[in-house]
């Protein structure tokens, strides 16, 4: 035997050396070299032998035999495959090719394929593991292959999983978006930096500039599993301006910081700590809007809980959706920061009726902000936090408590106050009376809408993705505090409400999505920003 | 203006009281004595969040609103406005203008270094910052520090030069005033004028908010008559006739109530 090992380490074809000498004790070791093989877990192409001890004994064999017999027993090995669960235990997972990646990492990733019992569990684990590893976003590829376990234990494979780094940690974007708290769109650039530790932690900076002078600069990390931790946690500091100059007379500064503690399909929990301060520059701003301007810091949690059946986020034509938001302000053991209490509610609807792909979609929305705390009866909310309505966004695609009423500009109704009066002449104005209103907000706001949205029947409108619909929208914006809510009423609250109707027709392209949309204002109240007439909406494409 | 002369109250707003005072900011005082000089009915709301602002102290009658930062301060803009004028006879005296420029500028120079700079900076934390929370309020106190300082020209090399020069500067105004007010209850005219708000608003928050071991404190305890002429004008005009200023708050409530003080011994450390 000792002869034999040893032809073997000069470099023979080991086949040959054993065959050579061949006793029987060698035969299971030529086995396993014909049935060793490197197999992928992808498809039905995929190789998988098993280790089989229990093999018989074969006769020397020519090269196109040894083929021959190699496919009989590859058509045996899937015909119990698909008729018996074959039992199989992993004996080891190897990781290979991770330089800086750390294997805990890799290895959290690949847990469920140790408790695979069977081959077939054990390839639908595989390849889930395969889809996280390459969701991690640092790697270029990822293979991974189950091959026989050691000669000495039977029934067992081992799983190699063999990952190549991305080669380049650096990447950046550009793009153009649109975001929901921004009235209009904004240019975005971003860098990320991929794995630098090792842990999968992703690093980016983004600076953003939006046509309303809102101008973000932020950076944030991502660690997709911390020690264990079973969610990914994300950290982001942000400094961010938004001038709200034309509407409310304030601008707005936050120097802000934010911990995801929890993310997940439905549940999503985040901290944040922001250092707030509104001024006004320009001097002209009114009584209530005077009496906020300064600094506060916000310390809040907030919760959201998200259910989306819809079949499409942009044009859904079956499906519901619930979405819930809630805020608790001020959990800072620090009596001064701000305290309030932000509930939002959004549930959306929509049916398909069948003709032109034509589909019907209701969505209703509520929220309510209130103080809390010492004497939180006779306080304002905070201006900031308060609910805004208007704006040109579409109320089928935004998804998360009251924000538009088609018709109406942003921030364009809802309680509204006299700006600071500069000159002589205290009683008439001319024309743009509305222009001297600041818009306060509201404290409670309620929308709801009505959709039918259906293909243009034209084919080449209809390929391009371009449908016509017709809506109409209602809205309410009402405040409670500072004693406010005693002098509610449901009379005063169905007076409150304003409408509009329309259609119009959505294109959506690479870049964007544009709506045009004939708006008519069926009901607004004195001081409201809203004209009847065609206005033009862009969106992210998503 | 019309809404004042019908009835239409003015708001003043200010920073909160502390120390007996009824405003304890510098800059805010002089305003608030001012307008009880003219015996103008007025509120009075407090801004507690908005140390670094340069609008505060402001006054509001109706849709109007007089900045401190705007056309030479709410003093000078409502004497431009005709609303209240206490100098339309003295203010061509030439005397009355350079007593009222070494006022201005050279104590409020050493009140700004003393509170800022001179003191340990409890008097500050106090007024300014004890209704912001404890993050803000320390990074916005550093900030002004670092602002007094370039204002005053306050560097490493010549502190301790500009800082004898501050003071000394005090001394002599002190000095002068002293000296021009003798033993009358005015400083011009026998009658209340915007130099006798100004100076009388520096007079006692130097004696009321500052601590006692301040230099410019005890500088101006010197000097019996300016303290007498202080805290018999406080007696008369700002303790007396409370009743007419409601207060109310902005945002919350400030941490400390106005405490009442009987006539005070005034003693040097």
């Amino acid at each position: 035997m000792a002869a034999s090992f040893e032809d073997n380490s000069t470099g023979q074809p080991k086949d040959d050396a054993l065959k050579s000498t061949a006793p029987a004790r060698t035969e299971p070791e030529e086995d396993n070299d014909n049935d060793d093989d490197d197999s992928q877990e992808e498809d039905d192409d995929d190789e998988e032998e098993e280790e089989d001890d229990d093999e018989d004994e074969q006769p020397p064999l020519t090269r196109q035999a040894r083929m021959q017999s190699d496919r009989a027993k590859m058509e045996a090995l899937f015909r119990r495959l698909s008729t018996e669960r074959v039992p199989v235990r992993v004996h080891d997972v190897l990781i290979k090719g991770n330089a800086k990646t750390k294997d805990s990492l890799i290895e959290a990733e690949v847990e469920a394929l140790k408790t695979a019992t069977t081959v077939q569990e054990l390839l639908q684990a595989a390849g889930i593991a395969n889809a996280r590893l390459q969701r991690l976003e640092i790697f270029d590829s990822v293979n991974i292959t189950l091959d026989s376990g050691p000669p000495e234990l039977p029934g067992t494979a081992n799983v190699v999983v063999e990952v190549v780094e991305a080669k380049n940690p650096l990447s950046g974007d550009f793009g153009i978006f649109s975001k929901p708290e921004a009235r209009s769109w904004s240019l975005e650039g971003s860098v990320k930096l991929k794995n630098l530790f090792g842990y999968g932690d992703l690093w980016d900076g983004s600076l953003a500039y939006g046509w309303d002078q809102t101008s973000e600069i932020s950076a944030g990390l991502s660690l997709p599993r911390f020690k264990g931790l079973m969610t990914p946690l994300m950290a982001r500091i942000s400094l961010l301006s938004q001038d709200w100059s034309k509407f409310s007379s304030y601008k707005e500064r936050a120097l802000g910081f934010s911990l995801g503690l929890l993310s997940s399909r439905n549940h999503d929990l985040s901290y944040n700590l922001s250092w707030r301060t509104l001024s006004d520059p320009s001097q002209i701003s009114s009584r209530t809007v005077r009496r906020q301007l300064g600094h506060g810091l916000l310390s809040t949690l907030k919760y959201t809980f998200k259910v989306d059946r819809r079949n499409s986020p942009l044009r859904p034509t079956q499906g519901y959706a619930f979405v819930s938001t809630s805020q608790l302000g001020g959990l800072v053991p620090d009596y001064r920061s701000l305290r309030f209490l932000r509930q939002e509610f959004d549930l959306r609807y929509a049916f398909p009726l069948g003709l032109l792909n034509a589909a019907l979609n209701f969505g209703i929305s509520s929220g309510v902000v209130f103080p809390w705390g010492n004497g939180f009866l006779n306080r304002p909310s905070y201006l900031p936090e308060r609910f805004f309505l208007g704006g040109n966004s579409s109320p089928v695609c935004t998804l998360g408590g009251p924000t538009s009423i088609l018709g109406f500009k942003s921030r364009g109704l809802g309680p509204a106050e006299p700006r600071r009066q500069v000159g002589e002449n205290s009683t008439t104005e001319s024309a743009d009376a509305s222009s001297e209103m600041d818009f306060l907000g509201g404290d409670f706001a309620v929308t709801g809408f009505a959709d039918l949205s259906f293909d243009i029947p034209l084919k080449v409108f209809r390929d391009a993705g371009i449908h016509g619909h017709a809506f109409a929208c209602t809205g309410s914006l009402t405040s409670l505090t500072e004693n406010s809510y005693r002098e509610f009423s449901l009379t005063k609250f169905k007076e409150s409400f304003r409408h509009s109707a329309g259609f119009g027709i959505i294109v959506p392209t690479k870049l964007f999505r544009m709506e045009v949309n004939y708006c008519y204002i069926l009901k607004k109240h004195e001081h409201d920003r809203g004209k009847t007439g065609v206005q033009f909406s862009f969106s992210s494409p998503l | 203006m019309e809404e004042v002369k019908n009835g239409e109250k003015l708001t003043l707003v200010t920073r909160k009281p502390c120390f007996g005072l009824p405003t304890a900011c510098p800059t805010c005082l002089p305003v608030y004595i001012y307008l009880r000089f003219a015996q103008l009915p007025f509120d009075v709301e407090y801004n507690l969040i908005y140390p670094d602002s340069d609008q505060i102290p402001y006054v509001e009658f109706g849709s109007h609103v007089v900045y401190n930062n705007e056309k030479g301060g709410v003093i000078q803009s409502l004497k431009d406005e005709q609303t209240v004028d206490l100098d339309s006879d003295v203010s061509g005296i030439p005397e009355w203008v350079s007593t009222k420029a070494m006022v201005e500028s050279w104590l409020a120079e050493a009140v700004m270094y003393e509170l800022w700079v001179g003191s340990d900076g409890s008097s500050a934390q106090k007024i300014y910052y004890s209704d912001l929370p404890w993050p803000i309020g320390k990074c916005l106190y550093f900030k002004q520090i670092h602002m007094v300082k370039q204002l005053l020209g306050i560097t490493k090399g010549n502190a301790e030069r500009r800082e004898e020069e501050i003071y000394r500067r005090a001394a002599t105004a002190y000095n002068a005033l002293s000296t021009r007010l003798g033993e009358q209850s005015f400083f011009f005219e026998n009658r209340p004028t915007s130099l006798d708000a100004i100076f009388l608003g520096h007079a006692l928050f130097t004696l009321h908010a500052l601590p006692e071991t301040s230099v410019l404190r005890s500088k101006l305890l010197d000097h019996a008559n300016l303290v007498r002429y202080a805290e018999n004008l406080k007696a008369e005009f700002v303790d007396a006739d409370s009743s007419s200023s409601s207060v109310s708050p902005s945002r919350s409530d400030p941490s400390s109530s106005m405490p009442k003080r009987g006539p005070s011994n005034w003693s040097k450390s």
